[in-house]
């Protein structure tokens, strides 16, 4: 018996080694410990053990057992790797570059924009967004901006004819006309109409100015402006800002100076300068960058506010001047061209 | 405007270097743009010397040896020369070793083919003077050997060029500007000295032919009209002095009286005109508006025909200047004229910028009419004027001084209490700073008085050429800008919590720009306004009219765009024709979508894909279709819209841009949002210029209906049983639509379990057309998936509910179902 059973071990360890696929495996794992497999059969002869003899065979049977069910287990996990591996094709070549179009890439204004927007968020501004097709009196009238001024004559400002007619841009006065605002602080004036102080908004957005197109201008260009209207705004609290706003996105070391201007909706209004000469292709001291001021009493008047009660600052700037400056593009028009070569630049 | 440095000195002691100036004009309020310096820049080291004696060199034909005393800067030095056209005795310029000429050029001790020079003689140019570089600078006069050369060439000036802000008109002046820099530098200004007083009152003279009457009118364009005759004056050059600041500024010296209106006018920022009294027909002078038809050939050579609403200065018959912005030629100042009718006057700034507009003239007096002059100083410019021409051009003026109108405006009143500065800036500025700030510009404080709320209230009263000063905010601007404003503390944002939350669009725009470009496309920025052939490409012709501007400044861009996908066209158009190989572009801006007449202003986001025309070593299945469903849905998401719940029809005509039978349309502005999808107009996209077929989608939305967002969502029960699937094949018409099939399935499927469970979903696994069906015929084939809220359900129950379903179409729909 013992002999039979040492039989059965070997031929199992010389045979269960080459099984190559499940039906072979299966097959084999019924011929040896299956209910008609061979070490059942034997087994079945322990009837015929003399008593005394039993506990030694049994002893014997099981460690046959235990031999048989390790090359089963070794044969079937050689076989599950293998099917596996029939999965796969060859290796990869990881140094393949992929055959996909991408990635994707943000345009420069729109990540100059979302950065200024993240900086003011900060300090509580949140975003407003406003039409770009205007009326005279959120553009001009609420800004403190007489009939006659130079900027609204239509050698300066895009118009449309008295018979057109915005499905949702109502007019405020009658007989206005339509234009398509020459900056974003029409928006300021919604946002202010729209209900009482104190107000933190930041609008940025295209603008429009009748104006040749070169290397620094375009017809269309891209604004963003700040409003803050409370109690007590101060001048001193304005040029806070100005100086947080570029120390942010310039670094610490970034200087901002404040010279007197002339806008007609601030009082007192200045040009802002900054002083960044670690940024690339900057090489003059002082470089205008936006201007600022404090909200006309008028404009407040405009809109229903109290200028005894409340005060406030305004702040714009150019966003394609913002990023010619970051990123030393010397040409405004490569901003709408698109080439490919440029947008992939600043992802 | 230019002003000269030498001219300001003349009313103020600016002693300040150049830099310092300039700064102060910058933080005064003005840009400075320009700075030009004329005459001899500081030259050290470069003095007068004394030629000796002028001998050949031995080595050069063209060189002279020659012996030249500078006296106490060095005594005789040998210098070897090249130029021609100096003499022995002639004094000219010595630059000594050590001394630096313009262009970095350092002198030194040096051989010259084997001579030693000690020095060099100089040219004007070679010291930055002028461009004269025939020969050495002979010094006229025998200035003192050793001397400085800057103590003997004349003085330099220099000449800024100042952008003058529009408020600021005053300052279109030398006076005006330098009242400011006085005041900056803290230094007194000096007025001119006007010594023509005109006539006592009450003392005039009669009338003189030579200008018997002024009539106005129409005075509330002309407010004031000042006229001076002199008689007897000699037309000639005007002196050299006047001629240098004219030509420092910029302006052509022309004749003494011409001259003597532009110094004027540029001293006190008052146009003059002076006109030939002889040329006059008649002696009288009537300020009128110009009857239509009338026509005036101007100075500049120019013939206008004027219409009614224009001013004009006329004599009995016609007009003879274009008032307040030209003269005409016919009554010009010529080398001849000896009798003047000399003009000063305030005109409305709205009438002269009409006429200036429409007859496209404009000149240095409409410049400063439309900002506004001051009309208080107009007599007293006219007088210094009359000073000047009597001083330049001899004569003398004869009969009255015509004076219509008036020149006394209200005088203005600000009521400023001090405390009001300090609640404004966030800062103190000390009481006498403040005191002297507005006293330095001429702001008199007339009454002090205690404010109610504590401290002082100024009563502070407003020359006449400072119409911008209205309010005590713009008094808080005059004392900050002498306090500087470079001098504001610093100070951290007080930010109290943020107060709203970003505008829907904005996170609209947001959503959709992360989705494309996370999905592989390039985030364009294309111009709003597009030409009318590009428009007419996507709309009708009604449309293309209401998006028209009226007044386009270019041709190509004369229409708001109605579609975001021109611009990605145009982008990818020009990618192509440049070699780059592009294939996903993107944009997200405004839009202007037509409705029975009205233009919606919208909310938009767009792609495009084109075929790849980039050579990749493994292919990718071609964008489709669906590609670009898929992501319009995508869009339609970002704005709370679910697309796959709208009925959505292939496109029915007009098609514009997209092609016929390949592109969907969904929603329109009467649901306040529309998308459209597919495949663009081939015919288009090749005239284009463009290779390739292109897929494109657009999302649009009114901006209002972005408001609010979508309601909170409630979680609804699922059941954790096991699902029970059956497969459902359809023949249908070729032509009809998959997702009506569809519909009718869901119906009928939702019915037939009758409530004792449901119908979870129908999905579409194949779309068959082709052998084994009728022509015309397609097969649909959908995988529905039941399912009980409580139990597994049970294969019998399953098949009466899918057998209840399939009568039901049977019965109800001409769908045959494939067994």
């Amino acid at each position: 018996m013992q002999e039979s059973l040492n039989a059965i071990v070997s031929r199992a360890a010389a045979e269960l080694p080459k099984v190559g696929s499940r039906p072979e495996f299966e097959a084999a794992k019924a011929r040896y410990v299956g209910p008609n497999g061979e070490l059942t059969a034997v087994m079945k002869t322990m009837g015929a053990v003399p008593k005394e003899q039993r506990p030694a065979m049994g002893r014997l049977v099981n460690e046959a057992k235990a031999g048989l069910q390790a090359l089963l287990d070794e044969a079937l996990r050689r076989i599950e790797g293998a099917e596996l591996a029939a999965r796969l094709g060859p290796p990869v070549d990881p140094t393949l570059p992929p055959p996909d179009a991408g990635p994707g890439t943000y345009h420069p204004i729109t990540l100059v924009r979302e950065e200024m927007c993240r900086i003011l968020h900060k300090v509580g501004f949140s975003v407003t967004d406003g039409p770009e097709v205007e009326t005279e009196f959120f553009c001009f009238d609420a800004l403190n901006t007489p009939p006659e001024h130079p900027a609204r004559d239509p050698q300066d400002t895009f118009y449309f004819p008295a018979s057109a007619r915005l499905g949702n841009v109502p007019k405020k006065v009658e007989g206005e006309r339509y234009l398509l605002r020459t900056h974003t602080s029409s928006v300021q004036v919604r946002t202010m109409l729209k209900g009482p102080p104190p107000i933190r908004i930041v609008s940025p957005g295209r603008a429009y100015r009748r104006d040749t197109t070169d290397a620094t201008h375009s017809a269309g260009f891209h604004q963003l402006e700040c409003l803050y209207v409370d109690r007590g705004v101060t001048v001193r609290d304005l040029k806070a800002l100005l100086d947080y706003i570029f120390a942010s996105l310039l670094g610490p070391g970034t200087k901002t100076r404040f010279r007197p201007h002339y806008f007609g909706y601030t009082e007192p209004s200045f040009e802002v300068d900054l002083s960044a000469r670690h940024l690339p292709k900057v090489n003059k001291e002082w470089i205008e960058i936006g201007g600022c001021g404090m909200v006309d009493p008028a404009v407040f008047a405009a809109v229903g506010y109290d200028p005894e009660a409340w005060t406030g600052y305004a702040f714009g700037m150019g966003l394609e001047r913002l990023a010619m400056l970051l990123y030393a593009v010397d040409d405004i028009r490569y901003f709408y061209q698109n080439d490919l070569r440029f947008l992939r630049q600043f992802a | 405007m230019k002003l000269s440095l030498n001219w300001l000195r003349e009313y103020a002691a600016l002693d300040a270097p150049v830099e310092e100036i300039n700064r102060a004009i910058t933080f005064l309020g003005f840009e400075v743009e320009g700075t030009q310096v004329t005459g001899a820049p500081r030259l050290d080291g470069v003095v007068v010397g004394e030629v000796l004696e002028r001998g050949k060199h031995p080595n050069a034909d063209k060189l002279s040896v020659c012996q030249v005393d500078v006296g106490p800067a060095g005594g005789v030095k040998t210098i070897v020369c090249g130029a021609q056209n100096y003499k022995v005795g002639d004094r000219v310029p010595v630059a000594l070793p050590g001394a630096v000429l313009p262009g970095n050029f350092t002198i030194r001790q040096s051989k010259i083919r084997g001579q030693l020079s000690d020095g060099m003689m100089c040219s004007g140019r070679e010291m930055g003077v002028g461009d004269d570089h025939e020969g050495l600078m002979i010094l006229a006069g025998r200035p003192g050997l050793g001397l400085p050369i800057n103590s003997v060439l004349p003085p330099g000036d220099t000449v800024f060029d100042v952008e003058i802000t529009p408020n600021r008109p005053d300052c279109l002046s030398h006076l005006g500007m330098a009242r400011e820099l006085a005041a900056w530098f803290r230094k007194p200004l000096r007025y001119p000295q006007v010594r023509f007083a005109g006539h006592p009152a009450g003392a005039a003279p009669a009338a003189h032919a030579l200008l018997a009457s002024v009539r106005v009118d129409a005075p509330e364009d002309c407010p004031l009209y000042i006229a001076h005759a002199i008689a007897g004056v000699r037309i000639g050059p005007s002196p050299e002095w006047m001629q240098e600041r004219l030509r420092a500024v910029g302006l052509r010296p022309v004749n003494n009286v011409v001259d003597v209106g532009n110094y004027v006018m540029l001293e006190y920022g008052q146009p003059l005109h002076a006109f030939d009294a002889a040329k006059l027909g008649g002696s009288r002078i009537v300020v009128r508006r110009a009857a239509a038809g009338e026509r005036i050939v101007t100075l500049d050579g120019r013939e206008h025909a004027l219409t009614g609403g224009m001013l004009v200065i006329a004599d009995e018959s016609r007009p003879v200047v274009v008032a307040g912005i030209m003269g005409g030629v016919n009554s010009g100042v010529e080398a001849g004229t000896t009798d003047l009718v000399l003009e000063c006057a305030v005109f409305n700034p709205l009438s002269i910028r009409r006429t200036s507009r429409s007859l496209g003239l404009a000149s240095d007096s409409s410049y400063r009419y439309e900002r506004g002059v001051d009309s208080e100083a107009a007599g007293e410019a006219a007088r210094r004027a009359v000073d000047l021409i009597l001083e330049t051009a001899g004569g003398s003026v004869v009969g009255p001084v015509h004076r219509v109108g008036s020149d006394t405006p209200v005088r203005r009143e600000i009521v400023l209490p001090t405390g009001f500065v300090e609640r404004r800036l966030g800062f103190a500025i000390p009481e006498p700073e403040m005191r002297r700030a507005l006293g330095a510009l001429e702001l008199d404080i007339s009454r002090e008085s205690a404010a109610p709320g504590g401290g002082a209230e100024w009563t502070v009263s407003i020359p006449s050429w400072r119409g911008d000063l209205d309010r005590p905010i713009d008094l808080v601007e005059e004392i900050l800008r002498l306090h500087g404003t470079d001098k504001i503390p610093p100070s951290t944002v007080v930010a109290p919590g943020l107060p709203g939350e970003d505008d829907p669009v904005v996170r609209f725009n947001r959503a959709a720009t992360a989705y494309l470009v996370g999905h592989d496309f390039h985030e364009c920025v294309t111009t709003t306004l597009r030409s009318a052939r590009e428009t007419a490409t996507w709309v009708s012709e009604t449309a293309a009219q209401e998006l028209a501007v009226s007044n386009p400044f270019a041709d190509d861009q004369s229409h708001l765009r109605p579609t975001l996908v021109m611009g990605l066209l145009e982008t990818l158009r020009l990618n192509q024709s440049r070699g780059v190989a592009v294939s996903r572009l993107c944009e997200t801006g405004r839009i202007f979508i037509e409705r029975n007449g009205h233009n919606f202003e919208c909310a938009a986001s767009a792609f495009l894909i084109a075929e790849d025309a980039s050579r990749t070593w493994r292919r990718r299945e071609a964008p489709d279709f669906y590609t670009v469903k898929h992501h319009v849905e995508a869009l339609a998401a970002a704005a709370g819209v679910n697309l796959s719940r709208e009925a959505l029809l292939p496109a029915q005509g007009p098609y514009f841009g997209w092609q016929a039978g390949h592109s969907a349309v969904v929603g329109d502005m009467a649901h306040g949002w529309t998308a459209r999808f597919g495949l663009l107009n081939l015919g288009m996209v090749r005239a284009l210029g463009i290779s390739g077929t292109v897929h494109a989608g657009i999302f649009a939305i009114l901006p209002e209906k972005l408001l609010g967002g979508p309601a909170r969502r409630r979680y609804s029960d699922f059941s954790l049983y096991p699902a029970a699937l059956r497969d459902l094949a359809l023949v249908v018409d070729a032509s009809t639509p998959a997702g009506q099939v569809r519909d009718a399935v869901l119906k009928a499927g939702r019915a037939a379990p009758a409530g004792a469970f449901v119908l979870e979903s129908v999905g579409i696994f194949d779309v068959y057309q082709g052998a084994n069906l009728p022509e015309g015929r397609k097969s649909l084939a959908f995988s529905l998936v039941f399912r009980a809220s409580d139990r597994t359900l049970t294969d019998d129950e399953v098949n009466a509910a899918f057998g209840r379903l399939q009568e039901d179409l049977a019965r109800n729909t001409a769908f045959q179902i494939r067994k």
